[in-house]
């Protein structure tokens, strides 16, 4: 671990050097490609150091992203860590596309029905209670102050609803990192899945249900007609993808890494562009893969593994880097509050509801659903587009518990792992 | 959306590239142009702001990450192969002819294009002798990849073909000097300034490469140490990018100072990079490509001067370079013509001068070299037969594990 902390402080000194130099140059040039290097090297030795420590790699990764970043350090502009969301959707549908080799069907018909119970128990009180949370803290939050009560009840659901996303993507690297396998793990992965699923189809009634309170009118086929596109449009574009990749595996059998890399890129910007979910996308795709060709399944999980140490360092350092810290201290009472008690809404509903055969998913899986991250500043980001009025202030009060959620959880879900027994090695082999 | 487009451009061209419709024996000279590269570079022309406008000026302008990534990338595999020691084995007759042969063809180019340059735009004195000097540096570059597929195809003699290679090799050292001087002159106010900008790419790059030398030494890891290449090769074109400097400059900085102090990890580190050498390169010429100002009249009536200058100029410097290599180097008789190939390298100077000084007149050399470059690529196939003869038919050399990309 010595050797990792030596490398990272002279990196961070390069960097240092890096960025005094620029204040000497009166001009500046695109600074994206520095932010892509930087992080990713340090975020690998982070990621080394953390290992060290006994924490997960991913917190590495998001620590020293944390520091380097605009925010603290200033070692890299804001604009570079801005270009690098182009890295970032290619990491989700990476990540997704594991997972999706995952969703058997043997394992979608042994947990999918306990799962879904758990899944809209859990987000049914989770929301409840930040829901009402919300609604309390009128006084306190600027951008509810002036609205009237439809319109609070409304912003506050749309804000709730975002709180109680999960986040596979830390849960699905966790897995890979610790080479966890067994029926907590499959449980654990299954919800959050399902949980986002939940999230989006929400997500889009209470977007919908708040532009008619700001007078923009209820247009329900054009929801319900968007919240299919999304949903359904993602599955039937994931199976394109999964043909696609069946037939090159079948038939070219080379550089399959490097292909699985180019088509989730195509998957993450492509959706993106026509509105579908690209998580989705992936994770369809990934499952359909799995279940048609298992062997196939088995090859594009290790591909992603071959391919994953620098996409997944550069994604958690890149999602660090860009974490708000700033907001922290403005909104940082009332995030911390509903952080506090989406924590316990998501402890007592698992307390609560888990399916008692196995205490392990009573006693340990809330640790597991902690983490939010990319589908959470995603939506974030779309009620600060959508809703120019009052969802900045929103976004800001949701990274502010993103920050939180990205530091603690990971750590959660490993410990969860751990606990339960199903952690196999210490550390896979290159993987996050 | 514009990288998605540069990728889907990339992919569909590299599956028309592997396609049978590029038989080397149907379509020997598009086979030939696929193969080093420069059908890519000519999509990009098609695809760019100037003729079908799929990407336009500001897309090139956000995607110049991925242009300084390819710039760094470049530097580094070259500067690796510059490595100080086997250069310090080198015989002075093998620099001397190395010299003869590129500095000829930069005469031969650079002297007499630069009347023409400074009629035809009028620009400072000191901005027409840096887009002179560039023309004449993308002129004394040469691709050793004929000669490299001929030793190995069997149809020249192996020491000949090494020969060959050794030269093109060593003229990349004159280019980049070129190029820094070039910069010296152009990127900055004052030529003072421009030598800070220039010392500051190559202090960058001796920083970036002792500090890889040293993240990579314990590495065992193959997927850590690809990672971490990638990531240090990144950071130094990013860092290159960020402060305005040459990431070409820096990148071969980087390399050579690698090459000196990295021991072992070199050739793991130079495995690694080979594995993206490839894509990262073809990327490089299909955006330089996409900057090419198609409807630039003056630089149309440019390239038969630069074409057949350089052509007189190699045949000549050849000439000079047989005879002062004579006993210490083995070369094939009438070598000039072995010499045509540009190579990537010359896109690369060019790439990088427009972007360290905008303006017309370096839009202008780049669009000169990348025409001639497609150009010396046609020629270079007929010219390359001068100097293979049916007699010196000898044994095919197993291929050795080593790319030429650029």
């Amino acid at each position: 671990m010595k050797g990792a902390v030596v490398r990272l402080l002279l990196l961070m000194g390069l960097l240092a050097i890096i960025s005094r130099a620029q204040v000497l140059r009166a001009d500046s040039g695109t600074p994206v490609t520095l932010a892509a290097g930087a992080l990713l090297l340090c975020g690998l030795f982070a990621g080394k150091v953390a290992k060290g420590l006994g924490l997960p790699r991913l917190t590495g990764y998001l620590l020293v992203g944390v520091a380097v970043g605009p925010y603290m350090l200033g070692f890299i502009p804001g604009e570079g860590v801005k270009g690098l969301d182009l890295v970032k959707g290619l990491a989700v549908s990476l990540i997704a596309l594991v997972a999706g080799t995952e969703l058997r069907l043997g394992l979608i018909r042994r947990v999918g029905a306990r799962v879904a119970l758990l899944c809209a128990a859990v987000c049914g009180v989770t929301f409840i209670v930040c829901f009402g949370a919300t609604v309390a803290l009128k006084p306190l939050l600027p951008f509810l102050a002036p609205l009237t009560l439809p319109q609070v009840l409304a912003v506050s659901a749309l804000l709730s609803t975002v709180v109680v996303s999960f986040s596979p993507t830390v849960t699905i690297a966790i897995v890979q990192e610790t080479s966890a396998r067994g029926s907590f793990t499959e449980f654990l992965m299954a919800l959050v899945i399902i949980g986002d699923l939940f999230v989006m189809v929400a997500f889009a009634l209470a977007a919908g249900l708040t532009r008619a309170t700001f007078g923009g009118g209820l247009d329900v086929a054009g929801l319900l007609s968007g919240v299919g596109w999304e949903l359904f449009g993602s599955v039937a574009v994931g199976g394109l993808l999964a043909v696609v990749m069946l037939v090159y595996m079948r038939g070219v059998k080379q550089e399959l890494p490097l292909f699985l890399v180019g088509l989730s890129f195509a998957a993450a910007e492509g959706g993106t562009r026509l509105h579908l979910s690209p998580l989705l996308v992936s994770l369809a795709a990934g499952a359909l893969i799995a279940n048609l060709d298992e062997r196939e399944g088995e090859r594009i999980h290790h591909a992603i593994q071959r391919a994953g140490l620098p996409v997944f360092a550069l994604f958690f350092a890149a999602a660090g880097a860009g974490l708000k810290l700033d907001a922290l201290v403005t909104v940082g009472p009332a995030a911390l509050l509903l952080v506090v008690l989406r924590g316990g809404a998501i402890w007592f509903s698992c307390r609560r509801f888990a399916p008692s055969d196995d205490p392990r998913l009573k006693n340990y899986l809330w640790m597991g659903l902690i983490s939010q991250a990319g589908v959470t500043f995603g939506l974030a980001a779309l009620v600060s587009r959508t809703f120019p009025s009052f969802g900045p202030q929103v976004e800001v009060l949701i990274v502010a518990m993103i920050t939180a959620h990205e530091l603690v959880g990971p750590v959660l879900t490993r410990r969860a792992l751990t606990a339960s027994g199903e952690v196999r090695t210490d550390e896979a082999q290159g993987t996050a | 959306m514009q990288a998605l487009l540069v990728f889907l451009a990339i992919a569909a061209l590299s599956l028309l590239a592997s396609s049978p419709a590029l038989d080397p024996a149907r379509f020997p000279a598009l086979a030939r142009l696929a193969a080093g590269g420069f059908l890519f570079l000519l999509f990009g022309v098609v695809l760019g702001p100037s003729v079908v406008g799929v990407l336009s000026v500001e897309d090139l302008y956000l995607l110049r990450p991925a242009m300084a990534l390819g710039l760094g990338t470049a530097g580094v595999i070259l500067g690796l192969n510059l490595e100080p020691r086997l250069l310090r084995l080198l015989p002075r007759p093998v620099y001397s002819a190395a010299l003869a042969h590129a500095g000829t063809a930069f005469l031969f180019v650079a002297v007499p294009l630069f009347v023409p340059l400074l009629l035809t735009s009028r620009p400072s004195w000191h901005a027409a002798v840096g887009a002179a000097s560039l023309l004449g540096a993308a002129a004394s570059l040469s691709s050793g990849h004929f000669a490299v597929l001929a030793y190995r195809g069997g149809r020249m003699d192996r020491a000949r073909g090494l020969g060959v290679a050794l030269l093109t090799m060593l003229d990349d050292a004159v280019g980049l000097v070129v190029l820094a001087l070039a910069l010296l002159l152009g990127a900055a106010p004052t030529a003072g300034e421009g030598l800070g900008l220039v010392c500051l790419a190559v202090l960058l790059g001796i920083l970036c490469g002792a500090l890889l030398a040293f993240l990579t030494h314990a590495l065992k890891d193959p997927a850590e140490l690809t990672t971490v290449t990638l990531g240090m090769v990144a950071l130094v074109g990013g860092a290159a990018a960020y402060l305005r400097v040459s990431a070409l400059l820096a990148g071969v900085a980087c390399g050579a100072t690698l090459a000196l102090v990295g021991g072992r990890t070199t050739e793991r580190v130079a495995r690694a990079l080979g594995r993206v050498e490839r894509p990262v390169f073809l990327v490089l010429v299909f955006l330089v490509g996409c900057g090419v100002y198609t409807r630039d009249w003056a630089a149309w009536a440019l390239v038969p001067g630069f074409v057949g200058l350089r052509f007189l100029g190699k045949v000549v410097g050849g000439t000079l370079a047989q005879r002062f290599a004579r006993g210490v180097l083995e070369l094939p008789p009438r070598v000039g013509y072995a010499l045509i190939a540009q190579g990537g390298l010359a896109l690369c100077l060019v790439a990088e001068y427009q972007l360290l000084v905008p303006g017309g007149l370096s839009r202008r050399v780049l669009d000169v070299v990348v025409v001639g470059a497609v150009v010396n690529e046609l020629l270079a196939g007929q010219a390359f037969r001068q100097v293979t003869t049916p007699s010196a038919r000898v044994q095919p050399v197993p291929p050795p594990d080593v790319g030429v990309a650029t």
